[in-house]
């Protein structure tokens, strides 16, 4: 009992007596661990970070429905089947056949707040329709009809029977293959047109197709068209890696009838392709940069250790055994990494923190196993670097150490 | 003397002097390295998103405001085409190199032998072009479709002797109409007919699953098109847009003159298009903004991340070997002492002692920096299989970074030593 208590003394000493030189060797350790825990933070966390960058290239899961159209309950269903912490966003689309000054335009109808999550590279110039009533245009419809944001216009639509499969099943095949649309348009037969007024609030430029649609909300498509809302398509955005988007499409597909779940192939594939890379490429860094600095704590605490050989040999002289040097030393050094290590993981995750705020914006996840991974690694790191310059030491003629070489 | 002094040194200590030379060159290695990939990792990750296809659309000017919303399904009518002997013009333009690869679409209409309706369209599959530069080019759909997952067969080679009769089928459209590879099927177009030869099944996941892409001669001769083209897709290299370029985009004309210079001569995806607009007649070249947007978005954060990455592995590396040196110089305070009591001033001694450290620094920086370039290469090979380019600013932020390290290490250390008396150290403390 005393011996051991006479042990955490000398420990304790020699840390508070040549504190300098300690807080050196304590500097050097936890910055080891700080990079140690900084950076496989990030390695962890960047996939799902970068994950989230990449749902800027918009949807990458489309339903198509199974018959004419999708019903809204399908939907409802279909997106319960997907992790809500998953789900970046979803909007439904419903197309049809307006009229602006007598001429043919496909009108979109959608959930706007959706489609702004799923679609977060359109580029509007002015607002998102936020209530009935308003209407977003693509550029090349404000061009052929010189619209500008605030500006009113007028959308007819004629419920009689006509030839409009044209347009509807070009907007069918742009977006999945369907052509309910144009089948709808010819069921009701009623003489006068339906109308609406609606405010331009945006000038929608994308550099494809939709340039050349008119974006309204739901209510006034049904308004409009005098019919009930259902879906042509479904854009999803999911933040998920190709395996599971490929489980949640089939199972979506296979458990709800009127949807067929699938995948945007040029999304998915691509975002696969990078992200592997990305990944790799912190990887590597992280190993690169983990076992220098490892050995650079290490060359710190030999410098530290081994200047004290005259020590070691009084010791000796006094009739320490080698056991119980090492011992000491090796005491010493473990409080020194442990404590250090304890520093640095939290040095470490506050680095990551604020690579994470500053890059994308949003906090790092914490992850608890790394604090004593890190104490671990560093406990290892320093009584690894201790050992060796110790026992070159301890094997050294006292009387030639005291002399002084 | 002062060199035979630290000649003497080096002779003696070679083994602590081993250990700071090895330290500093681990510092200077990994800021070496860090700092080479993090310059060149804007343009590996740029490469790497060319995944996701073509960047620019390139249209006739008529058809981007008309046909689709007006004749819809007959392009054929509008008469708006692109004229395929200019194609070439657009490696010809001031950002030619950044044009990694392109392809012209055409799109005839024709029906097969039960009636079907199907279009069939003309690109290029790998077609190569020798530039008047005296590069080479292959470009085409199976580089900038890379997401196509070829189902059975193979692409289209364009430099096989009978490329003009075979033909690629989207996997929806071979489903329906029972096609495999191998297969011969005859396509009629309204001012044509051809017996074409199933290459490959393809499947796209999306719209093009219901086409069958031919060569651009075999579109044309199927619809009468003779050197005509649809469309263009371009993939560029580009930079991400500021806010010059995004005025610029909406007005080339609201911009000074150097406004403007700055501008045209760096590669913001609108100053590209623009160029390409210049090239080739009555054209409008669009961004995609899909790809345009995401690109510079995701380049932007890869970049900071490597940024900051490298910032804390050179913060990493300079309190190393700040660290290493003041310790191995506060070890020498026997040294000091007794050099004081016999008579050496301040000066000489820190100048001694400084002259050593840097001497071993400029030893170990070196190797290190060599080191260095090594674990760039090996980052740039098994991550994107090729070469990380050095840049020379590298060579000067090491030097200044290593020598800065190495005096901050040593100086405080250094003059804390000489404020002991030196009796005091002699006698042991």
């Amino acid at each position: 009992m005393k011996k051991r208590k006479m042990y955490f003394r000398m420990i304790t000493a020699s840390l508070l007596r040549r504190r300098s030189r300690m807080v050196i060797a304590l500097l050097a350790i936890s910055i080891g661990a700080m990079i140690l825990s900084g950076l496989l933070t990030i390695y962890y966390d960047v996939p799902r970070q970068m994950r989230a960058q990449f749902r800027n290239y918009g949807a990458n899961m489309i339903f198509t429905a199974t018959g004419d159209s999708i019903i809204p309950e399908d939907v409802d269903k279909a997106a319960a089947l997907i992790p809500s912490d998953k789900l970046v966003g979803m909007a439904p689309y419903r197309y049809d056949t307006v009229r602006i000054n007598d001429r043919p335009v496909m009108a979109a109808a959608t959930d706007m707040k959706g489609a702004e999550k799923t679609s977060p590279f359109w580029k509007v110039d002015g607002d998102w329709p936020a209530q009935s009533g308003e209407i977003m245009v693509g550029k090349n419809v404000a061009e052929t009809y010189n619209l500008k944001p605030g500006k009113r216009v007028t959308c007819t639509f004629a419920p009689e029977k006509e030839e409009e499969k044209g347009p509807a099943a070009e907007a069918g095949e742009n977006q999945g293959g369907t052509d309910q649309a144009a089948e709808a348009t010819t069921e009701e037969e009623v003489v006068l047109d339906n109308y609406i007024d609606f405010t331009v609030t945006g000038i929608l430029d994308t550099g494809g197709k939709e340039e050349n649609y008119v974006y309204m909300n739901l209510q006034d498509m049904e308004e409009l068209t005098g019919k009930e809302t259902v879906y042509d398509i479904c854009e999803l955005s999911v933040s998920a890696n190709a395996k599971e988007l490929e489980t949640i499409a089939d199972q979506i597909t296979e458990s709800v009838d009127g949807i067929n779940a699938r995948l945007v192939k040029r999304v998915t594939q691509s975002e696969t392709t990078v992200l592997t890379k990305l990944q790799a490429l912190v990887l590597l860094v992280t190993v690169i940069v983990l076992a220098l600095t490892m050995i650079c704590v290490a060359t710190t605490m030999t410098a530290v250790v081994a200047e004290r050989r005259k020590e070691i040999g009084l010791r000796k002289a006094l009739g320490a055994s080698n056991k119980s040097i090492i011992a000491e030393f090796m005491g010493e050094g473990l409080v020194l990494g442990a404590v250090g290590g304890l520093l640095g993981s939290i040095l470490g995750f506050v680095f990551a923190q604020v690579v994470s705020m500053n890059v994308f914006n949003s906090s790092i996840t914490l992850m608890p196993w790394l604090v004593p991974l890190t104490v671990i690694a560093s406990v290892l790191v320093t009584g690894l670097a201790c050992l060796i310059p110790i026992r070159s030491a301890v094997d050294v003629d006292p009387a030639l150490v005291l002399k002084g070489e | 003397m002062f060199v035979r002094m630290i000649a003497k040194a080096f002779l003696r200590q070679w083994k602590k002097m081993l250990l700071i030379a090895f330290t500093i060159a681990l510092g200077s290695s990994l800021a070496t390295a860090m700092l080479s990939v993090m310059m060149d990792v804007g343009d590996k990750i740029n490469q790497e998103l060319k995944a996701y296809g073509a960047n620019i659309k390139v249209v006739p000017k008529d058809t981007s405001v008309l046909n689709e919303l007006y004749d819809v399904g007959g392009e054929n009518i509008t008469g708006a085409y692109l004229k395929e002997d200019e194609l070439g013009k657009i490696k010809t333009i001031f950002w030619a190199f950044n044009i990694v690869d392109y392809t012209p679409f055409i799109t005839a209409e024709a029906s097969l032998d039960n009636g079907d309706k199907v279009d069939v369209t003309g690109t290029w599959f790998n077609h190569h072009m020798d530039l008047p530069t005296g590069e080479a080019l292959d470009a085409g759909v199976a580089s900038l479709r890379s997401w196509w997952e070829i189902k059975d067969g193979d692409w289209i080679d364009e430099q096989a002797e009978d490329s003009s009769s075979l033909a690629m089928v989207g996997a929806a459209l071979a489903e329906k109409e029972k096609i495999s590879v191998g297969d011969t099927i005859h396509v009629t177009g309204s001012q044509g007919e051809n017996d074409l030869k199933v290459a490959g099944i393809f499947d796209a996941g999306g719209e093009e699953d219901d086409l069958i892409y031919v060569t651009v001669d075999t579109a044309q001769a199927l619809g009468g098109l003779d050197g005509k083209i649809d469309s263009i897709e371009v993939l560029a290299l580009t930079t991400p847009d500021n806010e010059l370029a995004e005025k610029a985009a909406k007005d080339p004309g609201s911009l000074s003159v150097s406004q403007y210079e700055t501008w045209y001569c760096t590669a913001y995806v609108s100053s590209i298009c623009y160029q390409i607009e210049e090239v080739i007649t009555d054209s409008v070249a669009s961004a995609v903004r899909q790809v345009a947007d995401s690109e510079g978005q995701i380049l932007e954060k890869t970049q900071l991340l490597m940024i900051l990455i490298t910032i804390l592995s050179m913060i990493g590396a300079a309190l190393g070997i700040c660290n290493l040196v003041t310790a191995s110089v506060m070890e020498r305070s026997q040294e000091i002492g007794l050099m004081k009591a016999i008579g050496a001033h301040n000066r000489s001694i820190t100048g001694l002692i400084l002259t050593e450290i840097m001497c071993t620094a400029v030893i170990g920086g070196v190797l290190g920096f060599f080191a260095g370039m090594g674990f760039a290469q090996i980052v740039g090979h098994s991550v994107f299989n090729s070469a990380i380019s050095m840049r020379p600013m590298v060579i000067p932020v090491v030097a200044v970074l290593v020598a800065i390290v190495t005096l901050i290490g040593c100086i405080p250390a250094i003059r804390m030593l000489l404020n002991l008396r030196p009796t005091e150290v002699l006698h042991g403390r």
